[in-house]
């Protein structure tokens, strides 16, 4: 059936508010591992030695494998307890809406983010950085720099500021907010240090 | 938070690391359930794009035979089927300054490469918990090694991540933790020191023994 419009973020949140309770434990024990392996079991998912697949049509499979989890088991909302459906039409529509070509960075320092296709002799994009680890208050700016300045990194993505002033960023404290703010002010700082002030962070 | 976003134009990057060998159960069913939440988060969570990360539910890295295959597939599946934007993140067991840590790193850039994702984000290098163990270096091992890889054909890639990986996954146990970015780096200049750069030469040198066309 034709939908009448791609879902957004607040249709979503009603569609959870609608939708079947169930308790964490259950979906976790019960309905994901016996979905996957029924599906596993039905699309015939044998991955054998090869890391990167060289079957094209089983990396299909896996596809419709992914789309039928998806439609037949729902998402399940952690925090309302509930999981919501969604046709196969909504979930193609969603992908329809979605952009296939971005500019990450401004200027000099953007770089064109759009589908490779297999493996293409374009290289993906280097996003360099900690991805979360944690990193000293007093080398932060170094730390990121040390990213922002090799020649195959195209965006930063950044660390986590152990401290500010000394004193742990500890959750949901004002600390936490000011040290990301700090954080921020780094990779700024950073980025142009490596005289590249547009990289995208 | 999404709402905000979605209404302020942002780029919005959404993330989920499956880990193989929890609830989900083997490669194959990890692989159906990340490949179904790739789809989600693009289909009605507003993601443009989507970052993945399945980790090792024992060693903690992404860099394992397990995980590699499953973000292999996974993109695979996600590439012949959409033009979507899905990136790959980076865990290694072992730390910087150290070949061990390197070659994990190289590894999954060959094999992200090659499975078709468009974005390589890390390195997260001695599991990402370490203070102070990331450094540059690596991302550039992760770049330099993708930009080989990228346009090989994918019967010449697989035994190359397969003489890597069983090269380095018997050492799990034992990975070198690595030094920190202090002593990998003259903190002032913010220069690799020449240890860490002849480690990377050498690392370089086992890729290209290989058959991977990294250049200087």
């Amino acid at each position: 059936m034709a939908v009448q419009r791609p879902l957004t973020v607040c249709d979503v949140y009603d569609r959870f508010l609608k939708g079947e309770k169930m308790s964490e434990s259950d979906w976790d024990y019960k309905i994901i591992p016996t979905n996957a392996a029924e599906l596993k079991n039905k699309y015939k998912l044998d991955f054998g030695k090869n890391i990167v697949p060289e079957d094209k049509d089983m990396a299909n499979r896996l596809f419709q494998a992914g789309m039928e989890m998806l439609v037949t088991t729902g998402f399940y909302n952690c925090d309302m307890k509930r999981v919501a459906k969604f046709t196969e039409e909504e979930i193609w529509e969603g992908i329809k809406k979605t952009p296939t070509s971005l500019v990450l960075g401004e200027y000099r320092d953007a770089v064109k983010f759009e589908p490779r296709r297999g493996n293409s002799s374009k290289k993906p994009v280097i996003q360099g950085g900690p991805t979360g680890a944690p990193v000293s208050e007093d080398v932060f700016v170094q730390v990121m720099q040390s990213y922002a300045q090799e020649a195959i990194v195209d965006t930063l993505v950044n660390g986590v500021m152990s401290t500010i002033e000394g004193r742990p960023a500890t959750t949901n404290t004002p600390w936490e907010i000011k040290a990301t703010m700090a954080e921020l002010r780094a990779l700024k700082e950073a980025r142009v240090r490596a005289n590249r002030p547009y990289m995208a962070i | 938070m999404l709402a905000g976003w979605a209404a302020n134009g942002n780029i919005i990057m959404m993330e989920q690391m499956p880990i193989f060998g929890g609830y989900c159960g083997g490669v194959e069913e990890t692989a159906i359930c990340d490949t179904a939440t790739h789809i989600a988060s693009f289909a009605f969570l507003g993601a443009n794009y989507h970052l993945d990360g399945p980790i090792h539910i024992r060693w903690g890295n992404t860099t394992s035979r397990e995980t590699m295959q499953i973000a292999a597939h996974t993109a695979a599946a996600m590439d012949q089927n959409t033009d979507l934007l899905i990136a790959n993140q980076y865990y290694p067991v072992a730390g910087p300054c150290t070949e061990m840590c390197l070659l994990e790193t190289a590894t999954q850039a060959i094999s992200d490469t090659a499975s078709g994702r468009e974005l390589l984000s890390g390195s997260a290098a001695a599991k990402g918990v370490a203070m102070d163990k990331t450094t540059g270096m690596e991302a550039r091992m992760m770049g330099e090694a993708s930009k080989a890889a990228a346009g090989m054909a994918i019967e010449e890639v697989n035994p190359i991540i397969e003489a890597l990986v069983s090269g380095y996954e018997k050492d799990y146990a034992k990975a070198p933790s690595g030094k920190r970015f202090q002593e990998c780096y003259d903190v002032l200049s913010v220069k690799p020191k020449e240890e860490y750069l002849a480690v990377y030469e050498s690392v370089v040198q086992k890729l290209r023994d290989l058959g991977l066309d990294i250049r200087n």
